[in-house]
């Protein structure tokens, strides 16, 4: 009986080919104003908690620090208090689809890459590095478009954003207080909730980054979300390429884009760079109907 | 030859909750007050206490995007509508969330040698002087270049 496994992109990639190498870490005392400042400054939403000798405790994240400014605990208090531990591990030689199951399953966006000794991290991988490395990928392969002497772009199915979306998105009002913007994000775990203004009219957008840094800022959580959110929305169309709309997240450096319909200004849904890390296959259908094997 | 051979006495400095706004006009009017570019300056509380440094690099490593890295690879991009978005994201910052606290000062006193090994080693252009818990003045490192060089073609 013929077996037939599909192969996709990640297929035979490790972790070492994706990770990266700095890992940003804090002492158990540091407070959590410190690690919002250096998540603010060097983009990262995640960051190691150890010892004070190097040894890892635990992991403080955005999702930590948003629980923490809805439980209204003060800005000084040390990140120790308000860890998740202990982190998630892998290694470099794990097949990434491996770690990518293990993220999905666990719910948890970032694995610490052990180095040859268990007390040794030596990097992270995130689900923003896979898209990349798959973006990447795309990019250097014979039926991109970069080659397109050889075929033209009509030739190739490519994946479009309805494909990989999320239907459906969790929206709030101008006024509604952080407060409840802050238990609907960690309840449905979102990165982000669409502020509308009216039934059709997307005003603003707020993420896991503005709620921290209104916690920094100390504004007080019964403060409307309309003082802090983020305008104007990035939107794309359903029936857009999906390399396009990735490229459009890292231009610019959003997680997340809404996806409104051409004809009217609906959302339908919206797409996620961890969406695009777990769909595995590339940005072009010829890559998962060419690599199935007998 | 220490410190107050190239300390500027006259300093400008930000306030911890100015935003990043704010800073970019200061620097702006500093340097036209001056006569050269300042891009960087001290961050000093009410109680005249240095919280922090704040330099144009921080300014610039914040709004670049995260993935870089992988812009750099592309070759058919425009980019300038959404670079717009990226830079707007600044009015919502104060200096203290992008400021340096990680701070390398000198006194009086210290040896101009001694300055020019912690400006090469740190990689710092200006450092801010200190006596007393109270901040006294700056240096520059195109000061200290010109003190030290300055002979060479006079």
């Amino acid at each position: 009986m013929a077996h037939y496994k599909t192969r996709k992109v990640l297929t035979g990639i490790t972790v070492n080919e994706c990770m990266r190498m700095q890992v940003s870490r804090l002492p158990v005392s540091a407070p959590i104003s410190k690690f919002i400042r250096n998540t603010i400054k060097q983009k990262i939403s995640a960051t190691l908690v150890d010892d004070n000798k190097g040894k890892a405790l635990g992991v403080v994240s955005k999702t930590d620090i948003i629980s923490a400014y809805y439980a209204g605990f003060p800005i000084e208090t040390p990140i120790g208090d308000i860890m998740t531990a202990p982190p998630d591990f892998c290694y470099p030689d794990d097949q990434l689809e491996e770690a990518i199951d293990n993220m999905r399953h666990s719910g948890n966006h970032r694995l610490y890459v052990l180095g040859a000794s268990d007390d040794e991290i030596i990097g992270t991988l995130s689900y923003s590095d896979i898209v990349g490395l798959m973006y990447r990928y795309c990019r250097n392969c014979i039926k991109s478009r970069r080659k397109s002497d050889h075929f033209t772009i009509e030739d190739i199915p490519r994946l479009i954003v309805k494909e990989v979306m999320t239907e459906g998105i969790s929206t709030c009002q101008e006024d509604t207080p952080i407060i409840e913007a802050a238990e609907i994000l960690l309840t449905q775990k979102l990165g982000a909730i669409l502020i509308q203004k009216s039934q059709e009219e997307a005003i603003g957008v707020i993420s896991r980054t503005d709620l921290i840094i209104a916690f920094l800022h100390e504004i007080e959580t019964i403060e409307p979300v309309g003082r802090i959110m983020n305008s104007p929305v990035v939107f794309c169309n359903p029936q857009s390429i999906l390399s396009e709309a990735i490229q459009q997240m890292f231009l610019s450096d959003v997680q997340r884009l809404f996806v409104s319909s051409s004809d009217s200004k609906k959302i339908i849904g919206v797409l996620a760079l961890s969406d695009a890390a777990c769909f595995r296959s590339g940005t072009c259908k010829a890559c998962t109907a060419s690599k199935l094997i007998g | 030859m220490n410190t107050l051979s190239v300390m500027d006495t006259n300093f400008h400095h930000l306030l911890p909750q100015n935003t990043i706004v704010d800073a970019i006009r200061m620097f702006k009017k500093a340097s036209a007050s001056e006569g050269k570019e300042i891009f960087g300056m001290m961050v000093i509380d009410g109680d005249g206490k240095l919280v922090g440094m704040l330099s144009m690099y921080d300014i610039l490593l914040f709004i670049q995007p995260k993935h870089i890295h992988i812009l750099g690879e592309m070759e058919d991009l425009s980019t300038e509508p959404i670079f717009e978005g990226l830079i707007e994201r600044v009015k919502k910052i104060c200096v203290e969330d992008l400021m340096s606290t990680d701070l390398v000062t000198i006194k009086p006193e210290t040896h101009l040698m001694m300055i020019l090994d912690i400006m090469n080693k740190r990689h710092v252009r200006r450092l801010p002087v200190i006596n007393k818990e109270q901040v006294v003045g700056i240096v520059y490192r195109s000061k200290v270049f010109n003190h030290l060089m300055g002979k060479l073609i006079n």
